[in-house]
């Protein structure tokens, strides 16, 4: 019987392991978005009860006067950078800027791209998102030219993350 | 009045942050996708022609389907024939075509269209589809935030047809109309939010204008409104209509406006 058990337990753990491997986008701690287009305190509150939904979400901190949402996420989630941004447009809005923290074996996986060579030590990094949807319209266009030789990100691949360090 | 208009107008166009929830026109910003909005409009408009003032009551249900797209159905309820009776109800359809966003601005274009069906007799010579005439509308809003400044505008096709059973849309009467508006909010208080449980105040003023296409006749209406947000989740409107101009014949151009509105977000799951 306990033999049974512990097989169960391996092939289970060996599952596990799989999945988190396969996985991309594990483990965002913190997402700080900021919002365009509103200043009203119940469009703010449309963003807050959409990003609420998710129940990754531990909490979220609100800043009404830069529109700005610290979402506190659950440890070992696998969201992607894609929900933030479906979850604000759904509410009729865009994002302005997302700034993620993540450890640093996160963003070494596949879909994460990173614009400029600077190395990072840090366990748990700060990056942003460059890519269009993430950035206002003007900055979208002005990356555009700075970055026209990085091909993914001319390209605009929606599962491709273009990001710098900011810590 | 002309004063208070003018008034209004410096307090509007004064830097500070804006609203476009407005009270009369819809702005091109649609209700949050999966959010369902329910509306209690009232208005009590002085009759011009007889003594006594016109009611009417008018319970609206928006939804937001995605984050282009929302509905909305209205039923109409009016004193016309001494009690309230409920005369025709309305469905409203818009969709936002193009939308950019800055930091501090955004720009939304969006087209509506609103089928309407009412069985109250036609009195007047303005086509109005919201509570009197059966017909349908059909046009686009454009509706813009230039730093803190939201202004928004729009045009329309609108068509009236006979309220049936017993009324026929009068012969001598243009069926269609040309409708345009121009809207303008600010927030006024909170001057920095602290947290959603605030009350917002936000002044306004629209100016609401129709041509009757066939024969040219004409009005033009301002209305000043204040609004109140409550709990980031509720809204309260006062609002008073006054022609300044008209060519056409209208039974009861001034009046006020009161409306409730209570948001459910992620109404469904």
């Amino acid at each position: 019987m306990k033999k049974i058990n512990n097989t169960y337990l391996l092939t289970a753990a060996t599952l596990i392991m799989m999945l988190l491997g396969t996985n991309t986008y594990s483990q965002i701690s913190k997402a700080e978005i900021r919002a365009t287009g509103l200043t009203c305190s119940m469009c703010s509150n449309a963003i807050n009860k959409q990003l609420k939904s998710l129940p990754e979400v531990v909490n979220i901190e609100t800043d009404l006067n830069t529109n700005t949402f610290t979402v506190t996420l659950t440890e070992g989630n696998t969201l992607s950078p894609k929900v933030f941004k479906e979850k604000v447009e759904k509410a009729g809005f865009f994002i302005g800027s997302l700034v993620l923290t993540t450890n640093a074996e996160t963003i070494k996986k596949d879909g994460y791209i990173l614009v400029n060579d600077t190395s990072n030590n840090n366990a748990e990094v700060q990056i942003q998102i460059l890519d269009k949807g993430y950035v206002t319209d003007k900055e979208f266009k002005k990356l555009s030219k700075s970055l026209k030789n990085i091909v993914t990100y001319t390209s605009n691949n929606e599962d491709d993350f273009h990001i710098k360090y900011l810590n | 009045m002309r004063k208070g208009i003018i008034l209004l107008l410096v307090f509007v166009f004064q830097k500070n942050y804006s609203q476009e929830l407005f009270v009369v026109t819809d702005p091109a910003s649609n209700v949050p996708a999966n959010t369902l909005s329910v509306r209690l409009s009232q208005s009590l408009f002085k009759e011009e022609f007889v003594s006594g003032y016109n009611y009417h009551l008018m319970p609206e249900v928006t939804y937001g389907l995605n984050k282009n797209l929302m509905f909305r159905a209205s039923a109409f309820v009016s004193n016309r024939n001494s009690q309230l009776v409920t005369e025709g109800g309305s469905f409203y359809t818009k969709y936002r075509i193009y939308s950019t966003d800055d930091l501090n601005s955004h720009f939304r274009l969006a087209a509506f269209g609103r089928y309407s069906f009412n069985n109250s007799d036609i009195h007047q010579e303005q086509i109005e589809i919201m509570g009197h005439n059966s017909g349908f509308e059909t046009g686009f809003v454009a509706t813009k935030l230039i730093k803190k400044v939201a202004i928004s505008s729009s045009v329309s096709f609108e068509k009236a047809f006979d309220n049936k059973p017993n009324y026929p849309f009068p012969e001598d009467f243009g069926d269609s109309a040309t409708n345009y508006t121009l809207s303008f909010g600010k927030l006024i208080y909170p001057k920095k939010y602290t947290n959603f449980k605030q009350t917002n105040i936000n002044l306004m003023v629209e100016f609401v204008g129709q041509t009757i296409n066939e024969n040219g006749k004409s009005y033009l209406d301002v209305v000043p409104a204040i609004q109140f947000i409550i709990n980031s989740q509720a809204r309260i409107d006062l609002a008073y209509r006054q022609e300044l101009l008209s060519s056409m014949l209208r039974t009861a151009p001034n009046g006020i406006y009161l409306n409730l509105e209570y948001n459910f977000f992620n109404a469904f799951k």
